[in-house]
């Protein structure tokens, strides 16, 4: 028994450890494969990497996370970073890598497909997709409409006003405020929006649900996630998106980008990906699909929605939302993360 | 195994033998801290990386008084009243004879298998807006009661019946001979008890990020999210540890010895003996009314959400994450069980350097997931070998949950009966044939059962599996998570149930109820 028994567990780990050696080579024999760290959420982009794949045959190891946590990991992996490619939901994350030098610099045949208010002044990103930051409402409660990001902290919304901290699109809003108003003015906003009892979520998309069901009225999102939650759930949603005045710093205009890594051993294939991206009919599918704005064709936007131009979003460039960090330690100050 | 490595020569003299073994066993010991002490190292490290200024924008904000008044409240709630009913269901469960006592006994542990998120996202899908700190109370007694009743249980098989008789024939009442002789009995087990539901609630992760409550592990979760310098999640991380520290200290000193004096208690029936009508209705309703909240409602549900989910549902991705999820588990368990042996083993022969050991890995088992996963994913990005492989997940998974297994080795050892080693001596065998020949075989199951705990902690795991898993790697827990996440309660909920149902063979074994007396709490 004893023997048995010890002889059964080598077995096990021989084993184990056998299949786990095998499993690996034969993933790597099998052609070529790309590590993707994607800030984009699975539901939004999955489809396209699976088609892409379907394509080319290159295979997709994806890692789903937030934004600003898989930039963290980039900066902290650094030249170890198994990722051959990064996907941001939002221009400062890409911004914060970059400026550490870990990008490399991407072919301009993909460069120059997308307008330049939409990648890197540095060369080493670029845009996927436009989105607008726009305010979430329940239409049957919110008679009078924010005409500014301002208005928030009006007693007429105390408590009912929903926001992200955590989410790179929040902060990539808050950076356009210091930015433009400097530390201490927007410290006083949060802090103000704080006093109104705004309410914490982790995800644009938990805001809009909330709006849904009744828990809060108002939310700071990205334009699209009203149709992601109207189609998880599969039925209409009692809730609208409403833009601030033109010219607002509240109607920022962002982008989910693309970049591939210095030291990545694919860089071949992780370009064939972003030109796929880039491809009039993809840029079409994201519109479609998505609901998002085409980075590469001007006109192509989701049906019903302003164009940029309309919007008259703050002329803000995008290369220089990278100092996310002063940002981060402000919400950390003021326990909004 | 290590143990083999203890076997000798028959003829070398067996004192110089003695102490070589013991010598191994130190080494392998030691070996084991050393593992244990991986994550401390990286998360001080990672604590005191960024500016220094940072520590104290973290701790002296207000928010981070909130973070820590919300825990203690949550964990405080959760602990008095899971042991009070843990208790109480035990104590049903013990005395009141319902008919098919042990048949339910089996059912009021199940929820063992049931994780915090599985019930939190069942509980929110029959409630929509389920939310904030009464509810995460609620969700945490569910999942921490099995705990506290698996102990009471198993320490009231032991306790002795024939001094309650005598204690009932002097005239006691129910109540005052529970107090006065029955609680001391099962004292010290119960308060293990409840120290693992406390560890278990400032560890939770799943119920209070999918509630929104702050708690420490939440706002750990939410720096590492949402900020680029880790150091901050690192510092929040390392309080934590500190509150499991002092928590672990305070029940070891409370512990009192248990002034048990064994009668003939084997000789006495240990049938249930109370049939009046009203205890039988009173401990039918209690029982009842746990298991709808606790394990009907949840499983009913997520039956449903399952055959709303039938049509699209992915079998073959279903099975691959089922494999991959018992895959990294086994594995973890088996590290667990290599590391636990030679400290049980230790331990267990009263030495010093083991109850040393015994301790400070208690306090590794007090590192939430979330925790080991963010030192972890520090040490592996230095260590690109290992960086996202299934076998540094299966190491986290050891070093997690290798303190349950140490209970069991050392339990398991000690059960073996001391005379049979002596004569084993006399027979002329070393104490490492002895250790090989006579306690290895009689530890077996011992050790089995050890290796079936580990491996039924790792498979619930989910935050340290989310930081660690290698790219494109998915565990039952991992896509139940992104599908609930994204508000797919019905893609969710093939994950879930198969990954209760898997939990629940393992939970059904180790406790099951013909055999609670190897049961039991077992991290003390």
């Amino acid at each position: 028994m004893p023997t048995r028994f010890k002889k059964s567990l080598a077995a096990t780990v021989i084993g184990i450890l056998l299949g786990s050696t095998l499993s690996s080579c034969a993933a790597s024999d099998q052609g070529q494969s790309l590590t993707i760290y994607s800030g984009r959420s699975e539901s939004f982009i999955a489809p396209f990497f699976k088609e892409f794949t379907a394509q080319t045959g290159i295979e997709l190891n994806i890692r789903y996370g937030d934004s600003s946590a898989l930039a963290a990991q980039i900066l902290e992996e650094g030249e170890n970073s198994p990722a051959d490619l990064f996907i941001s939901q939002d221009a400062g994350s890409l911004g914060a890598v970059s400026v550490t030098g870990v990008f490399s610099k991407l072919e301009s045949s993909l460069l120059d497909r997308v307008g330049s208010d939409f990648r890197s002044s540095n060369d080493d990103w670029v845009g996927l997709t436009g989105r607008a930051r726009v305010f979430a409402y329940a239409p049957d409660r919110v008679s009078k409409l924010p005409t500014s990001y301002q208005s928030l902290i009006e007693n007429q919304y105390n408590g009912k006003v929903g926001i992200a901290p955590t989410n790179a699109s929040f902060q990539a809003f808050v950076t356009t405020l210091i930015q433009y108003q400097g530390l201490a003015t927007t410290e006083m906003w949060l802090q103000k929006m704080v006093e109104n009892n705004v309410k914490l979520f982790e995800k644009n998309s938990q805001i809009v649900t909330a709006i849904d069901s009744g828990l809060i009225d108002l939310g700071l999102v990205n334009h699209y996630y009203l149709w992601e939650v109207s189609e998880s759930l599969n039925r209409q949603i009692n809730v609208k998106n409403g833009f601030f005045t033109a010219g607002d710093l509240g109607n920022l205009i962002n982008i989910s980008g693309a970049a591939i890594l210095n030291q990545s051993t694919n860089k071949e294939a992780a370009g064939e990906l972003i030109e796929y991206l880039l491809s009039d009919s993809v840029q079409l599918k994201f519109v479609a699909d998505t609901h998002e704005y085409s980075v590469v064709l001007v006109d192509a936007r989701p049906e019903g929605l302003p164009s940029f131009a309309e919007i008259k979003a703050p002329s803000v460039d995008l290369s220089r939302l990278s100092d996310i960090s002063q940002t981060q330690k402000l919400l950390i100050k003021l326990g909004l993360i | 195994m290590k143990t083999d490595t203890l076997s000798g020569n028959n003829h070398l003299n067996s004192i110089e033998q003695r102490s070589s073994g013991r010598k191994l066993l130190v080494l392998f010991s030691f070996f084991a801290l050393t593992f244990a002490a991986i994550p401390f190292f990286y998360l001080i490290k990672g604590a005191f990386s960024g500016e220094l200024d940072l520590i104290k924008t973290v701790l002296l904000r207000e928010k981070s008084l909130e973070i820590f008044a919300t825990t203690i409240a949550l964990m405080s709630c959760v602990s008095v009243i899971s042991t009070f009913l843990g208790v109480s269901l035990a104590w049903c469960l013990h005395n009141v004879n319902l008919r098919s006592n042990s048949l339910l006994a089996a059912l009021v542990i199940l929820p063992i298998a049931i994780p915090s998120y599985v019930y939190t996202y069942s509980w929110m899908s029959i409630i929509p807006n389920l939310q904030g700190f009464a509810a995460a109370v609620f969700i945490l007694i569910l999942t921490t009661t099995p705990y506290i009743t698996l102990a009471a249980l198993s320490a009231l098989r032991r306790s002795d019946r024939a001094q309650l008789e005598v204690a009932q024939t002097l005239g006691l009442n129910k109540w005052r001979s529970f107090y006065l002789i029955t609680w001391p009995q099962i004292r010290n087990t119960v308060s293990a008890g409840t120290l693992l539901v406390a560890l278990y609630v400032l560890s939770d992760f799943g119920a209070v990020s999918l509630l929104g409550v702050d708690t420490f592990t939440r706002a750990i979760e939410n720096l590492y999210r949402g900020s680029f310098d880790r150091s901050a999640a690192a510092i929040l991380a390392l309080v934590l540890v500190a509150i499991s520290a002092i928590l672990i200290t305070i029940e070891s000193n409370t512990r009192q010895r248990s002034k048990v004096i064994s009668s003939s208690n084997k000789l006495m029936p240990s049938s249930a003996e109370i049939n009046s009508q009203r205890s039988r209705f009173l401990a039918s309703l209690l029982i009842g009314l746990y298991l709808i909240f606790a394990l009907i409602a949840p499983l009913l549900q997520l039956l449903l959400r399952f055959i709303s989910a039938l049509p699209g549902i992915d079998y073959a991705n279903l099975f691959k994450t089922a494999l991959s999820t018992i895959f990294a588990s086994l594995l973890g368990s088996i590290i667990a069980l290599m590391l636990a042996l030679p400290v049980g083993l230790l331990s267990s022969q009263a030495s010093r350097i083991g109850s040393f050991t015994d301790k400070s890995l208690l306090i590794v088992h007090a590192l939430p997931g979330i925790v080991m996963g963010l030192s972890l994913v520090a040490f592996g990005s230095e260590l690109p070998i290992v960086y996202q492989t299934v076998a540094l997940l299966a190491f986290s998974y050891a070093l997690l949950f290798m303190a349950k297994a140490v209970g069991f080795v050392r339990t398991s050892f000690l059960r073996v009966p001391k005379n049979l080693m002596e004569i084993a001596a006399t027979l002329n065998q070393s104490k490492a044939q002895s250790i090989r020949r006579v306690m290895i075989p009689l530890a077996t199951p011992g050790l089995f059962t050890a290796t079936l705990l580990v491996f039924l902690s790792a498979m619930k795991e989910l935050p340290a599996t989310l930081m660690l898993r290698p790219t494109g790697f998915e565990t039952l827990a991992t896509e139940m998570w992104s599908a609930t996440a994204i508000l797919q309660f019905n893609e969710a909920a093939p994950y879930a149930l198969l990954l209760v149902l898997i939990a629940a063979i393992p939970a059904f074994l180790i406790n099951r109820p013909d055999k609670s007396e190897e049961s039991g709490v077992n991290i003390s």
